[in-house]
């Protein structure tokens, strides 16, 4: 309304001093009443609501904890066997004997001390091999996706280290390199990060094109902006999905591994090393095969749940509800 | 020509756009020649699919060109260009995008989107002056400070369009390319929409390239308006003259299709049925004549006597 309208109507009513004229406050109406949004804090209000979730984050860090922490007390070293002699320490059965919780092995070791340790090195070798495997791959993949001129030579690079069998390279290569940590992780990475490149690439491809990213190139953003400011953000989601799937996997290719006789060296305990020598004793002594199955089952399972859940937090179209 | 008074801001001479399926060629633009001049509003109507966005995209060098020229004041600026120059396009011209849901970052706040072009060109001498330009590109547009904190799907659509708008002002650009900027609006909000950008027409003698295909937006919004179907622009005119003597068929109809608020004349309205021209037909023989003064019309030279004939009736 104009100020002439307001003091015609204004006059009219002056008459009446128990009118009074109230003007109209454009910003008002602009006004967001809804609370602050915030991108995080939704993630944790939606990943919190989720109570399995929160039951196997609680049992994923009760396991991982452990696995840090118990190895540095008790010191374990597959090499080292006191009780090698002693006949009456070996094959202890579980929560028969004091200090020996899970019992004892073929040696006389402590299965409990074993089990941890072997689930550090595990856990080492499957959290290394996803952070070097997801961050090649993601960084690679956003470029791979962004560069029409990248996508022709990668898809070649691609088709070629895809084809060939992950658990074959990772054996030649601890054949030829040893097998410590490090060499297992590099021999489980060099052929992985094309998958997660690629999974990324195809993502990338899906909103390269949207209208926002136009928008920023208007105005002149330079490429490496768009893809750290406007892609990378949008993946967050996918990202941990390939994170919780690759954590489990790694964690049983490290098994498998070490099942077969190729991967940590016998001077390093290992959850597959263990269900390796401990299959020989199925029937005498099950409870050595089992627990570090178990064990090994359980901490890949609460993972990959975690892991789905915060994917699903993190996506935030279901942040809205 | 009759404008050589006025200061020409952009020049499309003979532009060919091209897309390709594979292999197969596609042309989405055919020879178009056009200007715009400082100061005005040049609408570019035409149905979906006719090229209007393609053009716009290739003037701010989204799409690239297959034949012709694009100039920007004395600078070609179709094809590749150095830093410097394309900062200067950059910061010249700026563009509007149709659907304001999808044209702004989800994942950034409203302070980043609008922010966006200063940190590129560093516009700022200290992050008071940011927040200071930031806050009055956000009050010219009648968005409060304190959104700026908010994401984008904290808006109306209204307000999403008026965030577009005030990203791109915040350049200081002397051309705005308006994509169909209403057309994603509710009909309750239009009208702000384009009183904003009329707005800002004359407090800073801001030039518009105006594409739609809303008929009746354009006669309100544009000084001059282009038609263009299937690629090729067949008649440019001023809108007054446009829509009170089209000459071209496909122009005629085109008009022929806005509603009349009027039960009566729209009732009894025939409808002509748009056949192509022979124009359309030999499109690489045909060329835009200014038939009238300031009209021009695409035809080929076995149709030129007809189209005289039609105007020296209108005169």
């Amino acid at each position: 309304m104009s100020e002439k309208q307001h003091d015609i109507i204004s006059d009219e009513f002056n008459e009446d001093s128990s009118f009074e004229f109230q003007r109209e406050d454009d910003s008002a109406s602009e006004h967001i009443a809804a609370p602050k949004y915030s991108y995080w804090g939704s993630v944790f209000r939606r990943f919190f609501s989720n109570k399995i979730a929160i039951i196997m984050l609680v049992i994923a860090l009760t396991l991982v904890l452990f696995a840090f922490i118990q190895p540095m007390f008790s010191g374990y070293d597959p090499m080292r066997t006191p009780n090698i002699n002693n006949k009456s320490m070996h094959y202890l059965r579980p929560f028969t004997t004091k200090g020996f919780i899970f019992g004892t092995d073929d040696k006389g070791n402590s299965l409990f001390d074993a089990l941890w340790s072997g689930t550090r090195n595990s856990l080492i070798v499957a959290l290394g091999a996803t952070f070097i495997t997801e961050t090649i791959g993601i960084i690679i993949g956003m470029f791979w996706g962004y560069s029409k001129k990248m996508d022709v030579i990668m898809l070649e690079v691609y088709n070629v280290l895809s084809n060939i069998p992950t658990m074959l390279i990772a054996m030649i290569l601890v054949y030829a390199l040893g097998g410590g940590i490090p060499q297992l992780i590099f021999a489980l990475c060099v052929t992985t990060w094309v998958g997660t490149a690629y999974f990324i690439r195809v993502q990338v491809m899906i909103i390269r094109d949207r209208e926002y990213n136009l928008a920023s190139r208007c105005l002149g953003t330079p490429t490496p902006k768009i893809i750290l400011n406007n892609i990378l953000p949008y993946l967050i989601s996918v990202i941990i999905t390939s994170v919780s799937r690759d954590i489990p996997l790694f964690i049983s290719t490290e098994v498998a591994l070490s099942f077969m006789g190729v991967g940590l060296s016998q001077d390093k305990a290992s959850l597959g090393r263990m269900v390796q020598t401990y299959a020989a004793y199925m029937t005498t002594a099950s409870y050595l095969f089992w627990i570090p199955v178990v064990t090994s089952a359980i901490l890949s399972v609460s993972l990959y749940i975690v892991g789905q859940a915060l994917a699903d937090a993190s996506d935030p179209r279901t942040h809205m509800i | 020509m009759a404008n050589n008074d006025r200061e020409v801001l952009v020049k499309v001479k003979n532009v060919d756009i091209t897309f390709f399926n594979g292999k197969r060629p596609f042309k989405a633009v055919k020879n178009a020649n056009f200007e715009i001049y400082k100061g005005e509003t040049f609408g570019l109507v035409g149905e979906s699919g006719s090229g209007k966005t393609t053009i716009g995209r290739a003037i701010i060098r989204l799409n690239q060109i297959s034949g012709g020229e694009i100039w920007y004041k004395d600078l070609r600026i179709d094809g590749k260009l150095s830093k410097k120059d394309r900062q200067y396009v950059v910061r010249n011209i700026q563009m509007i995008f149709q659907d304001p849901a999808a044209s702004l970052n989800e994942r950034a706040t409203i302070d980043y989107c609008i922010s966006e072009g200063l940190y590129n060109f560093h516009l700022y001498k200290d992050e008071e002056e940011r927040v200071r330009k930031v806050d009055e590109a956000l009050n010219s547009v009648g968005l409060l400070p304190e959104h700026k904190s908010r994401y984008p799907h904290e808006f109306s659509g209204g307000q999403r369009q008026r965030v577009g708008i005030a990203r791109a002002m915040i350049m200081e650009p002397e051309l705005i390319i308006a994509d169909e900027p209403i057309s994603a609006l509710d009909v309750s909000i239009r009208a702000q929409v384009l009183n904003l950008m009329n707005k800002f027409k004359e407090e800073r003698g801001l030039s518009y390239m105006f594409i739609a295909h809303d008929l009746s937006v354009v006669r309100y919004f544009a000084d001059r308006i282009a038609v263009i179907h299937n690629g090729n622009i067949v008649e440019i005119a001023p809108s007054v003259e446009l829509f009170r003597n089209p000459l071209h068929p496909y122009t005629h109809s085109l008009l022929q299709a806005v509603p009349i608020p009027d039960p009566q004349i729209e009732k009894n309205k025939t409808i002509q049925q748009y056949v192509e021209t022979e124009a359309e037909q030999n499109y690489d023989k045909a060329e835009l004549v200014e038939i009238l003064p300031e009209h021009f019309v695409l035809m080929t030279e076995n149709e030129r006597e007809g189209y005289e004939r039609k105007a020296a009736a209108l005169k």
